[in-house]
């Protein structure tokens, strides 16, 4: 029995932590070259705080920044090709394609 | 039912296919209900053949008719107490001699039989011929031969049973079990049993014999309801009996009669039976020298146990992500049918409406998980691991009066992080051993669901940041070290009355599962979960709705808000004064504005394409132009007026949030928060942190959004950050007395409701609310009080209480335990059942 705890205790170890609730992140062109992006969760979760990261094609941060007390981000909306990142920790993000955000 | 209606049983071993044989023979006509009293289910269908009208009621599939399982009891009462004119043996054609097991018990209570061979089909694959008339020969009963699933057979078995039926009339041709020494002593106590008044109903006396001399409870309960005070005599005599039998045979009564059973079963099937070459057992011999293995076993078990959790819970919330817009559809298209928001507050109607929609979301956007969970026990159920993987722990859990069978329901508790109580506490129905189905009931929600894995994360980040994998791992596991302790120290006290059963469950040979079968299993547990509780998150939501937002907010505060409201939206008409629109907005158009805007972006929502976007542009142009070019900021007009909606919005959503705040806490939860500050503030928890500990006691995930809500209300920072605020002097060790008190926290509302459908009582029901409070509170108070006094920080008194409770685990473990010292699973041949009771 002793021998199946620790066994237990080290195997569980390694692994990482689960996602508990989905993080959901929608952006909106406002068509004054400004980009929304409103975050939460699925459990109604408020998303204030949550950190942005509007990265280039390359990954590098263009801007950051984070989810307002409304779980809203706006953001200039880049010239070049850009990603939204809504990082709630890990396995809890959700990436935006800016390309996929339409007016 | 009329004097002219047969009333015939089925009876059968688990995993006999006695359910496909029930539908063949009653077709649609069938009705579930339970039987009086238990939660055993109780399906009763009807037919008629030739003119004669049966009633054929499904018996619960049992392995044997001894006393120690609800089910098994529930069997044989029916046998003994409706005397059915006939009882249809179903059995499994392939593993003959294992289901004779229990047909040669049914003998022995002299019912009259027939014997009905199920999965022809499968014996043929074996290669297996059995001699149906040497069987019926040496039983002497009827034997028809069945495939159910194909529905091939029904016929004869119609025949059968109306031949059974004129046959059995004359029962002494039926097989009896002999039991070579002990016979002399079953026909003294037979003797005996026949000079008492005659019993009603009339039991078999040779079987009460035998069952006297076993031991069995309900058999004792008979007599001495029979017999009075009388029986106490009656039974110390048998008790020499007992002895004498076990001092000259060096065996217990009860072991001998499975014995001599296993025997019997043996001879008969070897009579009837020609098998093939044993190729196919022998692979599973093998497999099992390395799974049943004392030091390989558990590694393996381990690595499945990973593979589960990654590909449920990780991949699984994945899957979830992915299938979020079908709930969140849900909920906008209950919001769209709903009256239309207010400024600063909305219908109730609307409310409650959305309450209970997102209530119910919250829990089906776990459907995902559950149904990867579930399609992957199918799969180790199917390919016959399942049972193996009880075999090797019911060693550890019986060291904690939990039971091989409790490892289903721990591991969809959340053994690890990331399960729910509920399909947890629903699976505890397969237990036989009522002491461990109780235990693991009341401890299967002390497991890391995933709802509490929000506050878990919240804290972590905050107070444990730089710890937060060490950190993690502790919650994760310390949960199994109180988990253990806890249920055996139940099982010491306040379940020490109830029964306990040996480890019974069959061994069958390794099989490759099939698509078809692990997709029906998944979807029927997944179904069944979903009507469950549907229907009792809905009702509990409209509960905690009431708790919440009753008593209304008083007229001062009302007048304040509907002031701000005045300001805002007198603001907004300012700007359209100064605009060419003035005059042509009034004030009732701030809302319409507003709902347009919101309207727009709903529609929106996940639009990816220009195409489209340009089209759902246009339907709102057209709706509404004047709207359009203020919200689109069209034009010098819309320009200048989308500048001051946005103000007025901000202002709104500011008012609501503050407005929502209040109302919480003037709430009657939010009283009831206030109030018990007093007991709690020993366990470091604030009136804030108490109504947020009240609130998940609706659903658990809503710790962490309550306390989102109450603290997330400053500016630009975070729920972390708003909270080491709000709360001054909130430390690492608060947050571990409220991370622990949240892993005993009592179970949510519909585990709580399942409690009840399982244990089948209000008092268990109230115990598992109770007692999961108390102790969490003396935790949290041990754990904050007990770390402030010793100057630890959180950090520190977190390993400190992490040795507690591994110690605490080796003591209880070791504490012996006489009620199950007996019950202590025999090792027995291997692809045989674990069947050590009679």
């Amino acid at each position: 029995m002793k021998k199946l705890m620790i066994a237990l205790a080290l195997m569980l170890f390694v692994t990482s932590t689960a996602q508990a609730h989905s993080p959901l992140c929608d952006c909106f062109d406002n068509g004054d070259d400004t980009i929304t992006c409103e975050g939460g969760f699925s459990d109604g979760s408020s998303a204030n705080g949550v950190k942005i990261h509007v990265l280039d094609a390359a990954g590098k941060a263009l801007l950051e920044g984070k989810m307002n007390e409304d779980s809203e981000f706006t953001f200039n909306k880049p010239a070049v090709d850009y990603t939204v990142v809504f990082d709630a920790g890990e396995g809890h993000s959700v990436e935006v394609n800016g390309k996929d955000i339409v007016e | 039912m009329s004097d002219s209606t047969l009333l015939v049983a089925l009876a059968g071993q688990p995993n006999c296919g006695k359910s496909t044989v029930f539908n063949m023979l009653t077709g649609a006509r069938q009705h579930v209900a339970n039987y009086p009293g238990v939660t055993v289910e109780k399906k009763t269908g009807s037919f008629t053949h030739n003119g004669a009208k049966v009633s054929l009621v499904d018996l619960p599939g049992t392995y044997s008719l001894t006393s120690y399982s609800l089910e098994e009891r529930v069997a044989r009462d029916f046998l003994l107490e409706k005397h059915p004119g006939l009882v249809i043996n179903v059995v499994d054609a392939s593993n003959l001699k294992r289901n004779l097991y229990l047909t040669l018990q049914l003998l022995e209570m002299e019912v009259p039989l027939l014997l009905n061979l199920n999965m022809m089909d499968v014996a043929e694959r074996r290669e297996q011929v059995i001699d149906i008339d040497a069987l019926s020969r040496v039983l002497g009963v009827t034997v028809v031969p069945t495939v159910g699933k194909k529905s091939s057979g029904r016929e004869g078995l119609y025949a059968g049973v109306l031949e059974a039926i004129s046959r059995n009339k004359n029962e002494s041709t039926q097989y009896r079990v002999m039991y070579g020494e002990l016979e002399p002593y079953i026909e003294k106590t037979a003797e005996r049993l026949a000079e008492l008044p005659r019993f009603e109903p009339a039991y078999p006396l040779r079987w009460l014999a035998i069952k006297l001399l076993e031991n069995d409870e309900r058999a004792l309960k008979i007599l001495s309801n029979h017999i009075g005070a009388k029986a106490e005599e009656f039974l110390s005599w048998v008790d020499e009996q007992r002895e004498q039998f076990t001092q000259s045979k060096n065996l217990t009564v009860d072991r001998h009669i499975a014995f001599s059973r296993h025997r019997a079963a043996n001879e008969i099937s070897r009579k009837a039976v020609a098998q093939p070459a044993e190729r196919r057992k022998s692979l599973s011999d093998q497999a099992d020298t390395y799974v049943c293995n004392r030091v390989t076993g558990p590694v393996i078990l381990i690595a499945i146990l990973l593979l589960l959790y990654q590909v449920s819970i990780v991949w699984g919330g994945e899957l979830a992500a992915w299938v979020w817009p079908v709930w969140g559809g849900l909920e906008d298209f209950v919001a769209a049918n709903l009256p239309a928001e207010g400024f600063w507050q909305d219908p109730l109607l609307r409310s409650l409406g959305l309450w209970v929609a997102k209530s119910l979301t919250a829990i089906l956007n776990y459907l995902p998980i559950f149904f990867l969970l579930f399609a992957l026990i199918a799969i180790l159920e199917d390919s016959g691991y399942m049972p193996r993987m009880a075999f090797i722990l019911d060693r550890m859990f019986r060291r904690f009066g939990l039971h091989g069978q409790s490892t289903l329901p721990l591991i969809l508790g959340g053994v690890y992080v990331g399960g729910c109580a509920i399909p947890g506490v629903m699976a505890t129905k397969a237990i036989p051993d009522e002491r461990a189905r109780l235990a693991t009931i009341l401890t299967v929600p002390l497991m890391n669901c995933l709802a509490k894995v929000p506050l878990y994360l919240i804290l972590i980040s905050a107070y444990f940041s730089e710890q937060a994998g060490l950190a993690m791992f502790f919650i994760a596991t310390v949960t199994l070290f109180m988990a253990l302790p806890i249920a055996k120290l139940l099982s010491l006290t306040v379940l020490r009355g109830y029964e306990s059963a040996p480890f019974i469950m069959e061994m069958p040979p390794y099989h490759l599962p099939t698509l078809g079968g692990v997709l029906r299993r998944a979807i029927e547990r997944i179904s069944l979960f979903v009507r469950k509780i549907v229907t009792v998150v809905a009702a509990v939501a409209v509960i905690i709705f009431v708790l919440i937002q009753f008593p209304v907010v008083s007229g001062e505060r009302l007048a304040y808000y509907d002031k701000q409201e005045q300001t805002a939206v007198s603001k907004f008409m300012k700007a359209v004064d100064k605009t060419s629109l003035a005059g042509q907005l009034t004030e009732s158009d701030v809302m319409g504005l507003i709902n347009f805007q919101s309207d727009l972006k709903q529609a929106k929502r996940g639009v990816k394409d220009k195409a489209k976007a340009a089209a759902i542009n246009a339907q709102f142009e057209q709706a509404n132009p004047m709207y359009w070019s203020i919200v689109k900021r069209k034009g010098k007009n819309g320009k200048a007026l989308n500048k001051a909606l946005k103000k007025v919005s901000k202002t709104r959503k500011k008012l609501r949030r503050q407005a929502r705040t209040e109302r919480f806490e003037s709430s009657f939860l939010g009283k009831l928060g206030h109030a018990i500050e007093p007991v709690t503030q020993y366990a470091g928890f604030t009136w804030r942190i108490n109504i947020a500990l009240l609130s998940a006691f609706a659903a658990k995930e809503n710790a962490a959004a309550t306390i989102g809500s109450i603290y997330g209300i400053e500016d630009g920072k975070t729920v972390q950050d708003s909270m080491k605020e709000g709360e001054s002097g909130f430390t690492p060790l608060h947050a571990l007395a409220l991370m622990l008190f949240m892993a005993l926290y009592p179970p949510c509302i519909p585990t709580t409701i399942m409690v009840r459908m399982q244990s089948g009582s209000t008092k268990w029901m109230l115990f598992g609310v109770i007692y999961p409070i108390l102790l969490g509170l003396g935790v949290a108070t041990l754990v904050y009080s007990g770390g402030s006094a010793l100057g630890l920080n959180g950090f520190e008194v977190m390993w400190v209480f992490y040795g507690l409770c591994v110690i605490a685990t080796l003591i209880m473990g070791a504490i012996p335990d006489k009620a199950l010292s007996h019950s202590q699973p025999k090792p027995q041949p291997k692809t045989q059942p674990v069947n050590n009771a009679g």
